[in-house]
């Protein structure tokens, strides 16, 4: 190993052996220093700069409109002059107070959202003039209907079998009804054009997000996983926000590669959303040895790998395309979930797979057999699927089940050399192993 | 050269001192798990070495691994229970190719390949419905000792139907078939063949053979029978069954020296 990696001491944790204390689950030594200024800290406030944006917005007579789901084209939107803002949960305290009215045995991501909606302690979610939302899994689209009680929501029907030939021509119908709903809702004529102008700024976006989320294919990828997620916005567009994604693609660039990689295992992360606010499985991988380099969750890569057609005749169509297209586990079949995570294996080289499954999310949970198959028969990576919701009571558990995993992974390593699966791909890529300068 | 594996475990801490050549165990002992369970480990291990007559400058290098491994300071490192587990148990059966691990608060099943490695691993989250704690809350609730559990239960005829999928539950269930007459040993071997079924829910009932059982549980008597009977597979108690983590701790702690040795 090179010297300038140099292993630092073990943190000794408080004992106690019944009452797992508040669980020590990142380690200092293992967190990466956060830098005080530059494009990391700006989106370390992230809330704050969007909140700002969206006061100002409104204040010139922008609209808002609350989002909860990656199928949501935010185009639209944004062509009606209005601004689209994410609104799914990260908040565990949200919880009990969604629990008054919902099933306690509901996913975390749905109850915190709906606490929000409760408490009225969304700031963005109360700027809101129009909530946006698809009939994604089944406990999002009942809870969209107490939402509705109070709040006006309009919810777009999302044909679950992506591969039917009518199936498209139904959503391309939602989007034209939903188009409508805005022009009549803000007074505002949608235009082809002004839906080209959102979708190059979308596009501009996409592009941005996906050159940063590539410098992780590198073999000492210059980011961690949890410093790359945070490389996004709950509002799209906000060209403060280009301004640093460039800069940061710029610094990272240049950077000399990072030495510490070495002894770190290259993570695949999949399942569902990482919203602001619930990172504590991906701190915890990355605390004991990981390295998250891709995610293909909807808080990574699967929303941002394709563009819309800018010149398309019909730009609702060709957004409808797009959009369609998001392998999510609400669709049956969902083959494209497979193919594109076979995609990324290929080319991010990661030693193993890990799935996140939010408590109770049904679609995730069973597709996992799929992604489970996929790993260990025709990948040939090792697989650990974590079911966990926001409260941190099973950290300790989950730290050993991936640390238990580091260890196999590295024993193979140690015997073996260089993974076959990994030796393949790299050589593939034309990609070579750089060798830690010192220093 | 001597290394020290400690297995810091939710009811008990174990320590095994090992000759790194001969790859002979000097000595181990057991003390129960308390508050202050860095202080425990600390003692126990000096009065191992004072039992042994071994200075502790001859300690080379120490694992620690269990439940509590990260409070353990006098360790050089730590490695997870499963991976000890498999070594240490693959000592003493140097054929087994499947582990079930039980313990005061986990429960935790290992499978091996060929060679002795981890293939796959699963364990139970957050429920302590499958674990030792199960019979701790029956052998309180009905006032017996832990120890003689299995000789109650070996009475049973019609073991009693326990499907609370949470021990806080179970133990209201518990209740209620004592109050409605319930024979204790119908109870105890009802809570064994609800403990065994949780494991293989987590296992699937596809194990290569040997299974061995080892964790501080597999030394109830009654517990190997009903994961026989859940798993419709042999089941063998490992030799030692509470120590087997220490002492594959132990064994790597041995390895790594000797892989750093030129
Ligand atoms: S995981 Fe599915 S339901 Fe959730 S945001 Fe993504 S597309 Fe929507
Ligand atoms: S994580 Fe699963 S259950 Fe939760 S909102 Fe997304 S699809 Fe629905």
């Amino acid at each position: 190993m090179g010297k300038c990696c140099d292993k630092k001491k073990r943190q000794i944790d408080a004992p106690d052996p019944c009452n797992p204390p508040g669980p020590q689950y990142v380690s200092e030594s293992s967190a990466e220093k956060e830098p005080q200024n530059g494009p990391l800290a700006w989106f370390g406030k992230m809330i704050q700069n969007c909140y700002e944006y969206a006061t100002e917005a409104k204040a010139q007579g922008k609209h808002i409109v609350g989002i909860m789901c990656e199928y949501t084209p935010r185009e639209l939107i944004m062509a009606a002059d209005a601004v689209p803002v994410c609104l799914c949960g990260g908040s565990a305290e949200m919880i009990p107070t969604a629990e008054e009215h919902l099933p306690a045995n509901l996913c975390p991501l749905i109850k915190s959202t709906y606490g929000y909606h409760l408490q009225k302690a969304n700031p963005f979610l109360e700027m809101a003039e129009l909530i946006v939302a698809e009939t994604t899994c089944d406990g999002k689209k009942k809870m969209y209907e107490l939402m509705d009680q109070t709040r006006p929501m309009y919810v777009l029907e999302l044909p679950q079998k992506p591969a039917d030939s009518d199936a498209m021509a139904h959503w391309v119908s939602e989007l034209r009804k939903f188009k409508t709903r805005l022009e009549n809702q803000f007074g505002i004529e949608i235009t082809d054009e002004k839906i080209r102008q959102a979708i190059r700024i979308m596009n501009r976006e996409r592009a941005l997000r996906r050159e940063l989320a590539e410098l992780m294919k590198s073999d000492k990828p210059p980011l961690t996983g949890r410093q790359l997620l945070k490389f996004k916005s709950s509002i799209s567009g906000i060209s403060a926000d280009f301004e640093q994604y460039a800069e940061a693609i710029k610094l990272l660039k240049s950077q000399k590669p990072h030495c510490r990689r070495d002894s770190q295992v290259r993570v695949l992360m999949t399942g569902v959303p990482i919203v602001h606010g619930t990172e504590r499985v991906l701190d915890i991988i990355e605390s004991h040895g990981g390295l998250v380099v891709c995610m293909d969750n909807c808080t990574g890569l699967k929303p941002i790998l394709e563009d819309v057609d800018e010149s398309a005749q019909d730009p609702v169509f060709a957004l409808a395309e797009k959009y369609f297209r998001l392998p999510c586990s609400v669709m049956t079949k969902n083959d494209r979930r497979l193919e594109l995570l076979r995609e990324m294996v290929a080319e991010y080289r990661p030693q193993c797979i890990i799935e996140l499954i939010w408590q109770a999310c049904i679609t995730y949970d069973v597709e996992s057999y799929l992604v489970r198959q996929l790993a260990e028969k025709e990948l040939g990576i090792p697989y650990l699927r974590i079911e966990t919701d926001y409260s941190p009571s099973d950290s300790v558990r989950i730290a050993l089940r991936v640390e238990a995993l580091f260890e196999t992974i590295r024993e193979r390593t140690h015997e073996q050399g260089t993974p076959a699966v990994l030796l393949r791909k790299t050589e593939a890529a034309g990609g070579t192993q750089r060798r830690c300068s010192g220093g | 050269m001597i290394c020290a594996g400690i297995d810091a475990g939710s009811r008990a801490i174990k320590i095994v001192l090992m000759d790194t050549d001969s790859r002979q165990v000097i000595a181990k002992g057991l003390i129960d798990q308390g508050v202050e369970q860095d202080k425990l480990a600390s003692e126990l291990f000096e009065a191992l070495l004072k039992h042994s007559d071994i200075n502790k400058k001859d300690v080379a290098k120490i694992v620690a691994t269990g439940y509590g491994r990260n409070a353990v300071s006098i360790a050089d490192t730590t490695i997870t229970e499963i991976t000890c587990q498999a070594v240490g148990v693959r000592q003493l059966v140097p054929k087994a190719m499947t582990v079930i691990d039980i313990g005061g608060q986990d429960s935790k099943l290992v499978q091996l390949d060929r060679t002795g490695k981890v293939r796959d691993f699963a364990m139970n989250d957050r429920c302590a419905a499958g674990t030792g704690r199960f019979l701790e809350v029956v052998a309180e609730r009905l006032g017996i000792k832990l120890e003689s559990l299995g000789d109650i239960a070996a009475k049973s005829k019609r073991p009693a139907v326990i499907s609370s999928m949470c021990v806080v539950f179970a133990e209201t269930e518990i209740i209620g078939l004592l109050t409605s007459g319930t024979p204790r040993e119908d109870i105890i071997a009802g809570v064994q063949a609800a403990i065994a079924e949780r494991v293989v829910t987590m296992a699937g009932r596809n194990l290569e053979l040997p299974i061995i059982f080892t964790g501080g549980v597999a030394m109830i008597s009654g517990m190997d029978l009903a994961l026989k009977c859940a798993l419709q597979k042999s089941v063998t108690v490992s030799p030692a069954p509470q120590m087997t983590g220490a002492l594959g701790a132990a064994i790597l702690a041995s390895s790594q020296l000797n892989r750093r040795r030129p």
